[in-house]
Parts: structure tokens; C-alpha cells; sequence
């Protein structure tokens, strides 16, 4: 493979998972949620893939049990802020660290590992391309990544096409006049955080048994923040939002590119922030917008 | 009554984490009375072992005094972990690159930290104020900013030129510096603490401001129709978090540490948001918390002497008291 061809596949692996769980994210930001629990429902997902794609030997069985997992986290998190009515962004967080630790220590008490463990399986990758050329790196992406697409088309069509989308952007732009409306805001919400753990389960699978074949510790180390960022930098708009999260995973593997050829002397570490200063940008010049308009 | 039901509501997720994560490690098999006995002698009674509980509930006492104003303005700064790793830049700065005699560059070194971790907050706090920019997103970002920064600097422009290969740390500061040795904590130092819980007392119950600004989080219109400069307020809100954050890295580099490592303490920033929150956005409450959070921050590091139990399961005990830590209790907050 060529240097093109490793920038394109490191840059397609390093946004899937992001891509995933910011579209996933979308639902239930627009449902006017502060998930910050994406980074932990990443994680337990990317966890729950390993242990029970090895448990089983199938890696089927594994995106089942991470997609179970993650459904039953997202309940357990919107029974916290909807019907407890906890803080959204504090329960979140706690969220995030409760999956930190309940994921190496599940992974200490059932497989008696510390740090990380390998996958006995993997996600297929089911096109086998050209092993040269310029389309080379396709028969490296798994079948996660093909489905990609798919996913946010389904994404837009359920937000912009259907009755659940228009419920949920209702919910969360106008909550009092979705309510007077008739419709019930606990049941949109509760459907809006099922999606977002469904996506998520994707995403750490696709991490997890995609591409590296293993768990460690921490794995998702702020993908789940990265992909909030590019919800925000996407607009509320499916399609943005993918964009973003490809954004972010080209900016990933150019900081890896910079490291292996090194020309200019620019620490990888402002490459980095590049995305991170973008959303400061963005989210300030859409606050400034809203503030003129009077609506925020 | 209504300060009873305040401390119940803040005491009741606790204990009702505690228990949920007692019944977790009782199912998995680990020995309760071991584990418990582990943590009472890995944060209290031990050998050094309340030593080491002050020592970190320093960092958390000191960024959730900041994080209190923040959360009495009603504003959501959870940029604690990034203006502490800047605090910290600017005092290891000041402490390997400027000559001096000790006395006159400690101060300044510190001063520097506190300077910076306020420059920190502000920028998110002229944002959002000036242009309505969401504050939990500024600060989250800017955190990372902060990290990829200090990580920057550890492994560039004042890397330590002892080490070899991709070291992320400075080099140690002077001796002559330090606020305490490797054991992390010194009278010095203490007595430091607990000056900085009083003046945050003093501002937050004893000042105009400080009584203003909880006017401010808790009515924002009647505020505004009273005349209070309501902006004005939030910005010192934010400034005060910055610099409270900022202090506390300025302790990490000149106490504990000795010198600036890049993700020495990767969760510090949100373990202290809880602290808050536990301790009721109170002084007296915000110390007991802190006191309690360092006191498992201490067990975690000791319990593997003692108990198989890893040290993860205390990190699950922290979210669980997160995730409850404000159910029910009516601290309504944002939308989108």
C-alpha cells in the first residue's frame, strides 16, 4: 500500500466509530439531552463486543450483547434524568465513569485480565479488492464501515421523514408546546437515548473487534466527546454531522502521517487541536447567531 | 428543614452507592470485610494513610471551591481539569525559567499558576457571555485543548532532558521550591488549604459579591430587574473558578509531583465536580466531600496491598454517586 492509500484507510478507521456515535449522538441532542454518556456507552459496548463475541466465538452474538448492554445503560440513564430528574451533564458523566471502571472491572473479574485483553474474533470485512492500486485499502474496511452510510442515511430519514424525527426536534426545541400538543416528552426522550445506545454499541464494536481486535482499558479515550463535538460542528443535520465526524478522524490520521514524516516541525499536538478549536468557533458563532436573532 | 432535606439528598446517593457497590462486590465474590478494612486503613488509619487522603483531596478541595462558584452563578464551568494542567504550566514555567532566590520565585510561581487558570476560565466565560456560546461544550473542548497543550510543552519545549524518548514530563523543579516531598503533603501546604477554603468562604457567604452571585444562579431575571450587573457577576464567577483550578495545579507542581506530567490525573476535573455537588455548594460540605473523595483516592492506590479487589471498582463506586448524586434534587439546569 501506498502512502495514499494508508492515510485514506487510517483515516476511514479512526472516523467510523466517531461517525457512528455522533449520528447516534444527534437523537437525543436534538431530543435536547447533553448526552455525555456516549463516551462511556462507547466504551461498554466496545467491551461487551469483546467478551461475548469470545465467550461465544461469534462476533454476531457480540454486537448483540454490546447493543444489549448499551440499550439497557441507555434505560437506566434516562430512567436517572426523566424520571429522577437528575442533572443531564453530571448523570452523564457519571455514566461515563461508571462504565470506565464497570468495564475493567468486569474485565478483571470474568477473564482475570488487567489493562486489555484480545478478541478471539473479528468483523468480517467482506469486499476483497484490489490488493494494489489506488483502491487498494477497501478490502481492509470491515463490514461496520460499508454499512456506514446506510446507517446515516437512515439517520436523516428518521430525523427529517418521520414522525419520531419531528417529535423529537419538537421536544427538544419547544418541550412546553410538544407537551401541549399531545405529545409525551418521556417517551420521545426514552426513544431518542435507545437509538443513541444502539449506535453506540456500533461504534465500540466496530473499535473493538474492527480494527484492533482487542479491549483495553479507557479505549475510546474521548472519541464519545469528539463525537458530541461533531454534532454541534454538524448542525443538527445527519449529514453534517457525518461530515464532522470524518473531519475529525482525517484529522487523526494526519496527526499519525505528521508523525511518521515529519517535514515541517508542527507538533502533531496542534494538528490535534485543530477540531477542538473549530467547535469553539462554530459553537460561538452559533450562539452569536441565536443571541441576534433573539432566540437563545 | 430545608437544610436538612438539602443534606439528605446529598448524603442519600452516597450511601446508596456505597451499598449498590457493596452488593456488586459481594455477587463477584470478593471478601466485604477485607475490602472494607482495606479502605479504612488505606485512607484513615494507616501508616502515612491520612497523609495521603490530604494529599488528594487537595486538588479536589481547591477545584471544586472554584467549581462552587461557578455552580452558584448557575453556570455549568466543567473546565476544571484543563484551567488546573494550565495553572500548572504557568507555575513550572515560571519555577524552571526564572532566576531568583527561592522566596521571591515560589510566590511568583504559584501566582503565575493562578493567573493562568483564570486567563483559562475567562475565555470560555467571554464567550458565553458576549455571545451566548453554550459553556459546557467551551470548557469540554478547551480541556482537550489544554491537554494537547501541556502535552505539547512536556514533550517539546521544556521536556525533560534526562529522560529519553517520548517522555511527557518537565524536569523536576528546584528543591528549594517545593511545597512538600514525594509523600505529597507538608504543614505548608495544609495550612494553605485550609487559608484558601477560608477566603472562599469569606467571598462566597461574607462579600456583596458573593451573596450577589448566588442571587445571580438562583433568580437571573429578578437580578437583572434589581440592577445588579449580572454579567459583571458571571465573569467573576468563572474568574474565580480559573483561579481556584489554577492554584491547585500550582500545589500539584510545586507539592506532590515536583514537575509537570502530562495526564498525571486524567479525571481530577470531573471527581471534583461531584465533590461540589455532594458538599451542597457549601464551604463546610465542599471539605467533608473532598475530605471522603480523597479518602478513596488514597484506598484505591493502597487497597492492592490488601485486597485483589482492582482498583476499578472504586471508580464505579464514583459513578454511581455521580450518576445519582443530583436525582431528584432540584438543581434545574439546561436544555440543549
Amino acid at each position: 500500500m501506498d502512502f495514499l492509500d494508508q492515510f485514506t484507510i487510517t483515516t476511514l478507521r479512526a472516523s467510523t466509530p466517531i461517525i457512528l456515535a455522533a449520528v447516534a449522538g444527534l437523537f437525543s441532542i436534538r431530543a435536547g439531552i447533553f448526552h455525555l454518556g456516549i463516551e462511556g456507552l462507547m466504551l461498554a459496548g466496545a467491551f461487551a463486543a469483546v467478551a461475548a463475541g469470545t465467550a461465544s466465538g461469534s462476533v454476531w452474538i457480540g454486537l448483540l450483547v454490546a447493543i444489549a448492554v448499551c440499550l439497557i445503560l441507555s434505560v437506566l440513564y434516562w430512567v436517572v434524568i426523566d424520571r429522577l430528574k437528575a442533572d443531564a451533564v453530571i448523570a452523564g458523566l457519571g455514566l461515563t465513569a461508571l462504565c470506565v471502571g464497570g468495564t475493567a472491572f468486569a474485565m478483571q473479574v470474568i477473564f482475570g485480565r488487567r489493562g486489555q485483553m484480545g478478541s478471539e474474533v473479528r468483523l468480517p470485512r467482506p469486499v476483497t479488492g484490489p490488493q494494489e492500486g489506488i483502491l487498494g485499502y477497501v478490502s481492509e474496511l470491515t463490514i461496520i464501515t460499508w454499512a456506514t452510510p446506510i446507517l446515516i442515511l437512515l439517520a436523516w430519514i428518521v430525523l427529517r421523514r418521520s414522525r419520531l424525527g419531528l417529535q423529537i426536534a419538537a421536544v427538544g426545541d419547544y418541550p412546553y408546546g410538544a407537551e401541549a400538543s399531545g405529545v409525551n416528552q418521556s417517551m420521545v426522550r426514552l426513544k431518542a437515548l435507545l437509538i443513541t445506545g444502539f449506535g453506540c454499541a456500533i461504534a465500540g464494536t466496530q473499535l473493538a473487534v474492527g480494527d484492533v481486535a482487542g479491549f483495553s482499558e479507557n479505549m475510546t479515550n474521548g472519541r464519545g466527546f469528539f463525537a458530541l463535538a461533531a454534532v454541534l460542528f454538524g448542525g443538527f443535520s445527519a449529514v453534517y454531522t457525518a461530515l464532522a465526524g470524518l473531519f475529525f478522524g482525517f484529522a487523526d490520521a494526519f496527526g499519525i502521517a505528521m508523525q511518521l514524516f515529519d517535514q515541517s516541525g508542527l507538533p502533531t499536538q496542534f494538528v490535534l487541536m485543530a477540531p477542538f478549536v473549530l467547535t469553539i468557533i462554530i459553537v460561538t458563532i452559533s450562539g452569536a447567531v441565536k443571541k441576534k436573532r433573539g432566540t437563545s | 428543614m430545608d437544610f436538612m432535606h438539602r443534606a439528605l439528598s446529598a448524603i442519600f446517593p452516597v450511601i446508596a452507592a456505597f451499598i449498590l457497590a457493596a452488593a456488586l462486590f459481594a455477587l463477584t465474590g470478593y471478601d466485604l470485610y477485607e475490602v472494607t478494612a482495606g479502605v479504612i486503613e488505606g485512607a484513615i488509619t494507616g501508616y502515612g494513610s491520612f497523609w495521603s487522603t490530604l494529599r488528594w483531596a487537595m486538588p479536589l478541595l481547591l477545584i471544586a471551591l472554584g467549581v462552587m462558584f461557578a455552580l452558584r452563578a448557575a453556570e455549568f464551568n466543567i473546565g476544571g481539569q484543563g484551567q488546573m494542567m494550565i495553572g500548572g504550566l504557568g507555575c513550572v514555567a515560571v519555577a524552571l525559567l526564572v532566576p531568583g532566590p527561592a522566596w521571591l520565585v515560589m510566590p511568583l510561581a504559584v501566582l503565575t499558576g493562578m493567573l493562568f487558570g483564570t486567563l483559562w476560565s475567562l475565555l470560555p466565560g467571554i464567550l458565553k457571555i458576549r455571545y451566548g456560546a453554550d459553556e459546557v461544550i467551551l470548557t469540554l473542548m478547551l480541556n482537550f485543548i489544554a491537554v494537547l497543550f501541556v502535552s505539547w510543552v512536556t514533550t517539546g519545549p521544556l521536556k525533560d532532558p534526562a529522560v529519553r524518548g517520548e517522555s511527557a514530563s518537565t524536569p523536576k523543579v528546584d528543591e528549594a521550591l517545593r511545597l512538600s516531598g514525594g509523600d505529597g503533603m507538608s504543614w505548608a501546604l495544609l495550612i494553605m488549604l485550609v487559608v484558601a477554603a477560608l477566603v472562599a468562604w469569606l467571598i462566597a457567604e461574607r462579600t456583596k459579591t458573593g451573596l450577589q452571585m448566588r442571587f445571580v444562579g438562583e433568580a437571573e431575571k429578578a437580578a437583572r430587574w434589581q440592577g445588579i450587573n449580572v454579567d459583571r457577576l458571571k465573569l467573576i464567577s468563572y474568574a474565580l473558578a480559573g483561579l481556584f483550578a489554577g492554584l491547585a495545579g500550582a500545589f500539584e507542581v510545586l507539592g506532590p509531583n515536583g514537575r509537570l506530567v502530562t495526564g498525571a490525573t486524567p479525571t481530577i476535573g470531573f471527581t471534583a465536580i461531584v465533590v461540589t455537588i455532594v458538599g451542597l455548594s457549601r464551604v463546610p460540605g465542599i471539605v467533608f466531600a473532598a475530605l471522603l473523595f480523597g479518602g478513596l483516592q488514597a484506598a484505591v492506590l493502597f487497597l492492592p496491598i490488601v485486597s485483589d479487589l482492582p482498583s476499578s471498582g472504586l471508580k464505579i463506586l464514583e459513578g454511581i454517586i455521580a450518576i445519582l448524586v443530583t436525582a431528584e434534587l432540584i438543581r434545574r439546569r439546561r436544555a440543549g
